[in-house]
């Protein structure tokens, strides 16, 4: 897994994104870097497996700003933040925000690979969910209209007689569209659709 | 000439022309005179008064008694003003009543004794009276209002007038007047010789006269001190003071308003100091800290690779490399603090400014902010500049580094810097122009960019351009900011040539 993991990082001074480099490469990782934050966000484009060390205090756009940006374009991007001085109010704020971590300058070797180890878990854990996520959606997409409709029904607790009567169709169609819901979305039981439901945003 | 006049004018002219009513009395006390402000007054034709006993224009009730009266003046004739104070008043013909006052004059024509009595009337006098007594009371209010108190110090004999205001402040209980020596004792005795200052000021007769101090006065019933402001005036009679006639009002409240104010101002300036204080240590500490983190990172490579047994030669050379030029970085920031700060001990050296140029361009692109295009403009062969050397690149940097940082937060079209080194003819130096693509600056921001800590970067401490002003000026030129409505921050320095 290592190998295709890619480290970004992130820091306006050019022997600090030199040195970590050398360290994160000498780990078996692929390393990309930038000098600004506006640079990083102009070259990445989707979400991949990896995560990111950025320093706190750039000029232009900091690192707490980029973490907004990821943010409120839904990029799930684990985040290791470098900082000068330990300041607390800060990371408390980062940590909330979804950072990783908030690691002090200088770093030792152990202390940021550790927290590149637990990220990179993070970042795993956020693809599967995402590809988890991403089938379940292109099956319900099979669904025909009134298959949803019966699911939605279904999946909330109601009966096929109750079905059948809120949506003005016979028992029987309802037993007709249920099976095709359940072969469709490969749901074993009535509790796995519900759980598909959910992961589906129905 | 006056005697002439005199002549030439009778007492009958006289008699008529005046402005009060004249009645002139024999001494059997029968009207021989009225003049027509009299006639007028009294309601008579002079047919009518001429001979009329003078009691017929008094009111009955007073006859009996106006003629001791007159038996009594009779035998001790002098000019004196009737009634002693009581109101007088005069019965018109038509029998209505006038108050009026009466002055009483003797006079002798040939052998006969007259009597001359002059009328004005009272109700005059007594409107003025009214008004004035009018004027005091709005005096009095506008005193109580402004809390005045009033004193009248009277140098001849050395002591003070005072009213009840300034009584009640000094704690003394009714008396109208006070010692000069009782009046200074309930001074506070450090406010004593300021004050006595301020009046030997004002008792110079070259002075206006004006004095005006405050003091602190402790009045010995509760024991409470107050703040007085006293302003006035000193009257001079031939060149010497005869009296200080001022007010003086109860200011505590304020001063203690003041002194909360002081001390707010005393905490927020030590506060500021703090601030600043904080701000360039971690300004400092960022400059020391980033390399330090550097050579950390490098150190911890050249570590590993040499554990771990299977190194790459090349990276760990690269390693050890980027850790020496990390640690010469950090000591070069520490030089440029040390000589930043011992700005008097300036070493200045003879250079080429182009070739500084040059240099600072290299640093600046090595230092993340190589995003710009130079337009360069050279003066070529230009004479050598005196300054030193680090100094005169660091400003170049600085202001580079500022082009750059105000394209990209503006998200610049083009990031062209346009630099200009020439002589500039009319002062006979060097002179730099350094103008960027950026979005310029609005007039506010213009006025303050170089003072201290002001910054518009979220992360600035905005020490840079100060710094840079400082600098220049340590090394005989000026850096400031071209007004210009054109787009684009434009920066001027010059530097003094090496003749």
């Amino acid at each position: 897994m290592n190998t295709e993991a890619t480290i970004f990082i992130i820091d306006d001074d050019p022997a600090i994104r030199d040195s970590l480099t050398l360290m994160v490469v000498q780990e078996g990782f692929t390393v990309s870097t930038f000098e600004s934050a506006e640079a990083f966000l102009e070259s990445f484009q989707t979400e991949r497996f990896g995560c990111a060390i950025v320093d706190l205090r750039m000029s232009g756009m900091d690192g707490m700003q980029l973490q907004e940006m990821l943010t409120k374009h839904h990029i799930q991007l684990p985040i290791i933040f470098l900082t000068g001085h330990g300041d607390i109010p800060m990371s408390v704020r980062a940590i909330r925000a979804g950072a990783i971590d908030f690691l002090t300058k200088p770093v030792t070797r152990e202390k940021l690979m550790t927290s590149v180890r637990f990220a990179l878990i993070e970042s795993e854990r956020i693809l599967t969910e995402r590809a988890t996520h991403q089938s379940v959606q292109s099956h319900l997409a099979e669904l025909t209209e009134r298959e949803r409709d019966v699911m939605a029904l279904a999946v909330q607790g109601h009966s096929n007689k109750e079905i059948a009567r809120q949506l003005g169709i016979s028992h029987r169609t309802v037993e007709i569209h249920k099976s095709k819901v359940m072969h469709k979305t490969g749901a074993t039981n009535l509790l796995d659709l519900a759980r598909i439901a959910h992961e589906g945003d129905l | 000439m006056k005697d002439s006049l005199l002549t030439n004018l009778s007492v009958q002219t006289l008699f008529d022309v005046a402005a009060d009513a004249m009645l002139l009395v024999d001494d059997t006390g029968h009207v021989q005179q009225a003049n027509p402000v009299a006639l007028e007054l009294l309601g008579y034709t002079f047919e009518q008064i001429n001979g009329l006993e003078i009691e017929a224009l008094i009111p009955e009730s007073y006859r009996s008694q106006h003629h001791q009266h007159r038996n009594t003046y009779a035998k001790n004739p002098e000019k004196r003003p009737m009634g002693k104070g009581r109101d007088l008043v005069a019965l018109r013909r038509d029998r209505s009543e006038l108050a009026v006052d009466i002055s009483l004059s003797p006079l002798d024509i040939g052998n006969q004794h007259f009597v001359l009595a002059t009328l004005h009337i009272a109700d005059k006098r007594r409107k003025v009276e009214e008004a004035l007594k009018i004027s005091e009371e709005r005096l009095r209010l506008a005193k109580e209002a402004a809390g005045l108190g009033v004193f009248d110090f009277d140098y001849r004999h050395n002591i003070i007038h005072w009213d009840e205001r300034m009584r009640d402040i000094w704690g003394e209980e009714s008396e109208e007047t006070v010692s000069y020596k009782k009046f200074v004792a309930a001074i506070h005795p450090d406010d004593r010789v300021a004050r006595q200052a301020v009046i030997d000021r004002a008792i110079d007769p070259a002075s206006n006269g004006e004095y005006s101090v405050d003091y602190r006065v402790k009045n010995p019933n509760d024991g409470v001190e107050r703040w007085i402001a006293t302003m006035g005036r000193i009257h001079f009679t031939n060149g010497h003071a005869t009296r200080l006639l001022g007010v003086a009002r109860d200011i505590t409240e304020q001063k203690i308003l003041e002194k909360t104010l002081q001390e707010q101002r005393a905490e927020m300036e030590a506060l500021f100091k703090q601030q600043v204080a904080s701000q360039t240590v971690s300004a400092i500490a960022h400059e020391l800290n980033q390399p330090l983190a550097a050579i950390s990172a490098y150190s911890e490579v050249a570590l590993h690779a040499l554990n771990s047994g299977t190194f790459n030669p090349e990276n760990l050379k690269h390693a050890l490399e980027g850790a020496v030029a990390q640690a010469q970085r950090a000591g070069k920031s520490l030089h440029e603090l040390l000589a930043f700060m011992q700005k008097g001990q300036l070493v200045t050296e003879r250079f080429e400014l182009n070739h500084v140029l040059k240099e600072a361009l290299n640093i600046a692109k090595g230092d993340g902010y190589g995003d710009f295009s130079p337009l360069l403009s050279l003066e070529p062969a230009m004479p050598e500049v005196l300054g030193n050397v680090t100094q005169v690149r660091k400003i170049l940097v600085n202001l580079l580094r500022n082009a750059v940082e105000a394209m990209r937060g503006a998200g610049a079209p083009s990031s062209a810097i346009s630099i200009t080194v020439r002589t500039n003819q009319e002062i006979n130096m060097a002179h730099v122009t350094i103008q960027d693509s950026g979005p310029g600056l609005d007039a506010d921001t213009a006025k303050r960019i170089f003072e201290p800590f002001f910054t518009t970067k979220p992360t600035g401490i905005g020490m840079g351009l100060a710094i840079s002003r400082a600098l220049t000026e340590a090394n005989g030129g000026q850096l400031w900011l071209e007004q210009n409505n054109k787009p684009g921050a434009t920066f001027h320095f010059t530097l003094p040539f090496a003749t």
